[in-house]
């Protein structure tokens, strides 16, 4: 039993914090008017490619830094925190999914490339949003001796900044996987306008794609990926929960009101004392769900749903907090507040509703008990 | 980080449970005698068993049939017994602690008054230096256990001319010195429970039943109060003692009640919650282990257990409808019944009014969490600075 960061821990996460404190800017994003395209989101990439962290988990004998979910989490934690605008989200799903789905050939031809600056995305859900849907949202019909997609993903985090999109598609009646490039032929990409412009969420429509097959595709592939996305998002969640925490307070202690400042108030006291709550519940959970997904030991998917679902909701109730602490001026655009109070928002919709995710932790529960 | 708990082949389990096995049904004076009552103490009371190999023995003693030693004397080997180690004499640790440790000399906390619980710092009973003996007058109320304590550990005012914080003194008294009159409590869940008020009528107690010196009682106070919260970070339904939502759920699923859409997310979400709290007893675990000063764990640990604790039962009661408004139904089923009188859920759901209020409110842990964790700015509390005698109302008078 060892609840603890390693010394190695630390200092990943002490370095991630120094980048992103040094690099980061959101101010061009608190100009009325701002949206993703002015956010950087490239800016950092050759930076955060030349630290490693684009291949982070890639085992080492595909080039990449073959790290587990707990180092991952040291720096998705500061780039959440910061609200770093990059495909990093993007391209590790991509990545999960070719080591995944991939074949010995083709993880040694795609994930080498990422320690070189690879970009990648990752196309499953449908227009809906859903995740879910097994009907034809995108077909794959063989051609010769390749495959054609052709269809309609959306909600793809990264797809506009990616080189290469893995696509799930209905072959055959399987949904299997697809990787193609973003400049081929018959690939239509749109920037949704999705309301947290720290990341880049794009509608993608295919006409007749060359696409190449990922040939160990199975059903295990999303789960097993959706997985670590959720400790992705539950990562940054907790991280996030932290930091609009701190700012409450710092702006408690400062901001004074019939005297006093206004923090020596218990209406605000107990609000900041329950989010301290979450926030440290969320990290817990956080840790966890990173060291079972690392251990691979069968609690791992229940431990990144619980994680995921815990720490999206608790997210917004502590930005929703922040903003009500610091008073109208946390309303306006020109303030950071909502930028967090929307990060909080979307990433509790990008892959499904902590409501959801519950669902399935009990049904993970009601099956370990059947 | 690594979340395996020690295993069956752990040498250090096996060296436990090969005694085990040569002193089957041993007594608590037995387990006393090899440290093992509590194993973290440090010797001859304990073992200095770390956090890991003081979980093993608990297992092995709950494993051999046993009560843990410390719910049976929890006030003397969990909340106060330590603090003879640090603030007591030699004298008073070779007079009190090996009865303690043996679990025949049962202890109680004598520290709530009527007048006051949360603001504790505002007790009325007084302790009069009288030559070589004080004189013991007050009045106390929620008193665990006291009916079977023969030693009390008492926070009285020796000083009335101090501010509120600055005047009180701990004694470890004798329950059974003339003028302690004890009364059971009846509380709203209609059980006999371990509640008491006690009364001290001119109690005489030796001098040298003063733990630590006058004037020392606020820190001393504090110091136990923390580790009784500590304590408190686990994931039972009451204050983390008895059934957790791992059990809730496991009852919900056998009996098909998990189906109740109206029921099924609320369930989830507490059985998360208590996920969260056993990780927190696994980082204050760890926190031990490596000797981190206790973080978060204690007083925040504690503001999160009690509403979980409180949910979980109104879950417990959702699944039984109307039926569960019949006196000790049972209708959700624990899959054992370890927890005495906490392992039935109709119990737990009828005391669990009390999991906000005992050791201090929530609204009060909320203020120290806000304070002591996060930095907010202190309460501002008009009696503070007064010195006590001074302070208008009745609360001068009684302390007269």
């Amino acid at each position: 039993m060892n609840f603890a960061l390693s010394e190695d821990h630390e200092f990943l996460r002490d370095s991630a914090a120094k980048f992103v404190d040094e690099q980061v800017d959101l101010s061009p994003l608190l100009r009325p008017g701002a949206d993703v395209s002015d956010a950087g989101y490239d800016q950092l990439w050759d930076k955060i490619v030349e630290l490693g962290w684009s291949a982070i988990t890639v085992p080492e004998a595909y080039g990449g830094l073959g790290m587990d979910y707990v180092d991952l989490i040291m720096i998705i934690g500061e780039t959440g925190r910061a609200l770093a605008p990059s495909p990093l989200f993007g391209t590790l799903a991509g990545a999960w999914a070719i080591e995944k789905a991939g074949s010995e050939a083709q993880k040694s031809d795609l994930l080498p490339k990422l320690a070189e600056g690879l970009k990648l995305a990752l196309a499953v859900a449908d227009e809906t949003g859903s995740y879910d849907n097994m009907d034809s949202d995108v077909t794959a019909k063989a051609s010769g001796d390749g495959v054609r997609l052709s269809g309609t993903k959306s909600f793809v985090v990264d797809a506009a900044s990616a080189d290469h999109i893995v696509v799930s598609a209905l072959l055959d009646g399987r949904k299997d996987y697809f990787v193609i490039d973003r400049s081929a032929a018959g690939v239509e990409i749109e920037v949704l306008q999705w309301r947290d412009i720290t990341r880049q969420v794009c509608k993608v429509v295919l006409n007749d794609v060359a696409a190449e097959r990922l040939e160990q595709s199975s059903d295990d592939v999303w789960p097993w990926v959706r997985d670590r996305m959720y400790l992705v998002l539950a990562a940054e969640s907790a991280a996030g929960i932290r930091m609009v925490l701190d700012d409450a307070v710092t702006y408690a202690k400062e901001r004074i009101a019939f005297g006093r400042p206004i923090g020596a108030f218990q209406a605000i006291k107990h609000q900041l004392a329950n989010i301290a709550g979450s926030a440290e519940g969320a990290n817990a959970l956080v840790q966890y769900a990173a060291w079972a997904l690392s251990e691979d030991d069968g609690e791992g998917s229940l431990a990144a749903a619980m994680a995921q679902s815990y720490t999206s909701e608790h997210y917004k109730e502590a930005t929703h907090r922040n903003i009500q602490v610091f008073g109208a001026i946390g309303f306006t655009w020109e303030m950071k507040n909502h930028l967090y109070y929307k990060r909080a928002r979307c990433n509790a919709e990008l892959l499904g509703s902590p409501a959801s995710q519950r669902e399935q932790v009990v049904r993970m529960l009601e099956q370990k008990a059947a | 980080m690594d979340f395996n708990l020690p295993g069956e082949d752990d040498p250090r389990r096996i060296k436990v449970r090969e005694w085990f096995e040569k002193n089957p049904n041993p007594t608590y004076a037995q387990l006393a005698e090899q440290g093992w009552t509590a194993s973290n103490w440090p010797e001859p009371w304990g073992v200095s068993a770390d956090a890991e190999t003081q979980f093993i023995i608990d297992e092995e003693i709950v494993r051999a049939g046993l009560e843990l030693p410390y719910t049976i004397n929890a006030i003397a080997l969990n909340q106060c017994g330590q603090s003879l180690l640090t603030h007591g004499t030699e004298a008073q640790r070779q007079k009190f602690l090996p009865g303690a440790l043996a679990c025949e000399d049962i202890w109680c906390m004598l520290f709530s008054e009527p007048s006051g619980g949360s603001d504790l710092g505002g007790l009325r009973a007084t302790a009069k230096r009288d030559g070589d003996h004080y004189i013991v007058n007050g009045h106390k109320i929620w008193t665990s256990v006291a009916d079977e304590a023969s030693v009390g550990v008492l926070v009285a005012r020796t000083d009335p001319s101090k501010p509120k914080h600055m005047g009180l003194s701990v004694f470890l008294i004798d329950m059974n010195s003339p003028g302690v009159t004890v009364n059971p409590i009846i509380d709203m869940s209609g059980n006999k429970n371990e509640y008491n008020e006690v009364f001290l009528d001119n109690v005489k107690i030796p001098a040298d039943a003063l733990l630590g010196r006058e004037g020392d009682g606020w820190r001393i106070v504090m110091e136990q109060l923390q580790t009784e919260r500590v304590g408190m970070t686990k994931p039972g339904v009451v204050w983390g003692m008895g059934p957790t939502a791992r059990d809730l759920m496991d009852g919900l699923i056998k009996t098909g009640r998990i189906s109740d859409p109206l029921l099924r997310d609320d369930a989830a979400k507490v059985y998360i919650e208590g996920e969260i709290l056993r990780l927190l007893t696994f980082r204050n675990m760890t926190n031990r282990i490596n000797g981190t000063p206790a973080g978060f764990e204690g007083s925040a640990g504690k503001m999160m257990s009690s509403p979980h604790g409180q949910r979980m039962a109104d879950i417990a009661k959702r699944s039984q409808g109307a039926s569960g408004m019949i006196r000790d139904p049972d209708v959700l089923p624990l899959p054992n019944k370890k927890w005495g009188m906490f392992s039935n859920w109709d119990y737990a759901y009828w005391f669990s009014p009390a999991n906000t209020l005992g050791v201090g409110t929530q609204e009060v842990l909320l203020n120290v969490v806000a304070e002591r964790v996060l930095g907010l700015p202190r309460d501002s509390d008009p009696t503070a600075k007064v010195p006590f005698s001074e302070l208008s109302g009745g609360l001068a008078k009684a302390a007269e």
